[in-house]
């Protein structure tokens, strides 16, 4: 498979999408996203957010248009390389989508497992990972036993283990109060430091202005960029000094393998 | 191509529950007609080797004992010259009486029925007589003979033979379709009770084939398990069968024993009816997932 990595990591061109033979849901939308950049998605309610995150996550096919993922586009893809590019994309649901029937450590070790990883290596990076998230001594839990922001932080786990090139994440701050909230973004951000297009929709607006990244506001079906656009964001748009980065860096691991300091964070 | 964990709770299904039994049932019936078919292919080429190898020479007896000796010889001599013929034999009247017991009893009255002369005839290996010409050559020269190579009688039983194993391939057909017609159905409908689990696979870039592992894998355990089952209650049922028919001892009924090679067949079925099952559930998710984006 052949990807451009140096162009917009997502693509779309006058996408238009609609239910059936309903009206249009998203209307000539026109957009790209670069490497490594922050974006937040807005705008009220029923605005098409959510289908607009189902087409970046390939759930769902435009109605007209074009998109492209990894510089690849959607409709002339063979079906065959799209779990290939869905496996670069991290996605955390608004509704979490866990499987009840399967632990914690299993719903995380999913990504894994689907992409031939080995055993050991899910065991050691699951288990990191939910430690990570607080969720240590909930690695045998099912879902349905955890809490809403418990469950929020298995599915963020989930999305992220792989460590994936794009990560959208629908109202992840929607089942949570604003302190862990607010411990969720900063958890974001330090993914999208180490290069990872984060994509979030969210109806908290208090949040978005803290945060300072560029916005998509969308209403109506129709998308309007505002703050920013394309462009990978300054450490000046989160309100910090350029100095402060290498310090907030997190630490790497044995294998020189950069992991997220998560436990801090959350 | 098996797992032995799944990711998605196909064991909890009802109709997964419900599979063996029927698979059990399919190969229970699958079992009894293969078995049928077997004693028939064997019962049918023994006869074949035993008939066609064979003539009867018949001369329908005269009022007079001596001229029918007379006969007789003539036939013996003309026999005698035939170079396909092995070798001859005129079966003795304690013989003829013995091949008429079933039908007619024990009685003294039937030693004095004018009783027809037989003469066995067994052709050389590989030979190739012409049966007419040899019963035109016997008519030329002797009244009242007539030669009987078992045509007729082994034409009309590899016909009955043959519709047999065709119903009974018939039925092994129908088995095979109603497994793979169960397991469709199951498959569908356990896609459809697990549609959500299996969306979140594919949206976190599960390929078809991952999904499709899952439902085969346990197809072919069900398969396994229901397959095992039924030949279990098979096998029974088959020995109850060969006994009563020994029991019975009667010279119309074929030989019911069953072979090495046919119980390795019959013990197989399992294998195949599981790996049909296997086979299907893994063809009808991939299938149904293709339509998937």
């Amino acid at each position: 498979m052949t990807t451009d990595d140096n162009g917009p990591i997502v693509r779309f061109e006058n996408v238009g999408l609609r239910y059936g033979l309903g009206p249009e849901v998203l209307q000539d939308v026109t957009f790209s996203l670069a490497p490594g950049s922050f974006h937040f998605l807005i705008g009220p309610s029923g605005a098409g957010k959510s289908s607009l995150l189902k087409l970046i996550y390939l759930a769902m096919k435009p109605s007209r248009g074009l998109i492209s993922l990894f510089g690849r586009n959607i409709q002339s893809t063979p079906r065959g390389d799209l779990p290939a590019m869905r496996r670069r994309v991290g996605v955390v649901f608004q509704e979490f989508r866990l499987l009840n029937h399967l632990s914690a450590f299993d719903n995380v070790a999913l990504p894994l497992r689907v992409a031939g990883a080995r055993k050991s290596d899910i065991q050691k990076h699951v288990v990191e990972l939910l430690s990570w998230v607080g969720l240590k001594d909930h690695l045998d839990a099912r879902p349905p036993t955890l809490s809403g922001g418990q469950q929020q932080r298995v599915s963020i786990a989930r999305a992220v283990i792989s460590r994936p090139k794009l990560l959208l994440a629908d109202e992840p701050t929607g089942n949570v109060d604003d302190r862990l909230g607010i411990r969720l973004m900063h958890l974001f951000e330090e993914l999208n430091k180490f290069g990872t297009t984060v994509v979030i929709a969210t109806h908290n607006s208090h949040l978005v202005e803290q945060m300072g990244f560029p916005k998509m506001y969308l209403d109506e079906g129709w998308l309007e960029m505002v703050g920013g656009g394309n462009e990978k964001p300054t450490s000046d748009a989160r309100g910090k000094d350029p100095s402060e980065e290498a310090e907030d860096d997190p630490p790497k691991d044995d294998d020189g393998d950069s992991l997220l300091d998560l436990e801090k964070l959350i | 191509m098996f797992t032995s964990r799944s990711d998605l709770p196909l064991d909890k299904d009802a109709l997964s529950r419900f599979l063996p039994w029927l698979i059990a049932f399919m190969v229970f019936l699958a079992v009894l007609a293969m078995a049928g078919m077997l004693v028939l292919n064997s019962t049918a080429s023994r006869w074949d080797q035993g008939i066609s190898g064979t003539l009867t020479i018949q001369l329908i007896p005269t009022d007079d004992p001596e001229e029918d000796d007379e006969r007789l010889q003539k036939v013996l001599s003309i026999i005698a010259q035939t170079p396909e013929i092995d070798r001859y034999e005129t079966l003795s009247d304690d013989r003829l009486l013995k091949l008429l017991e079933p039908w007619l009893g024990v009685t003294e009255g039937i030693k004095d029925l004018p009783l027809p002369r037989l003469v066995d005839v067994e052709l050389k290996a590989g030979a190739k007589l012409d049966a007419d010409a040899l019963n035109k050559r016997l008519q030329a020269q002797v009244s009242g003979v007539g030669v009987d190579d078992h045509r007729i009688w082994l034409k009309r039983l590899v016909r009955l033979i043959q519709t047999v194993q065709g119903l009974a391939t018939l039925v092994l057909v129908f088995i095979a379709l109603a497994t793979i017609g169960t397991v469709v159905f199951t498959t569908r409908t356990g896609l459809a009770i697990h549609r959500e689990a299996i969306e979140v696979l594919h949206l976190i870039g599960a390929q078809d084939s991952y999904v499709a592992r899952q439902f085969a894998s346990r197809a072919l355990m069900l398969g396994l398990k229901g397959g095992v089952i039924g030949l279990a209650l098979a096998l029974p049922t088959l020995m109850g069968i060969g006994a009563l028919a020994r029991q019975m001892e009667s010279t119309l009924l074929p030989d019911v024993t069953l072979g090495l090679a046919h119980w390795t067949v019959l013990a197989a079925l399992p294998v195949v009816v599981s790996l049909i099952a296997m086979l299907t559930a893994r063809l009808t998710v991939m299938n149904t997932l293709s339509r998937m984006l």
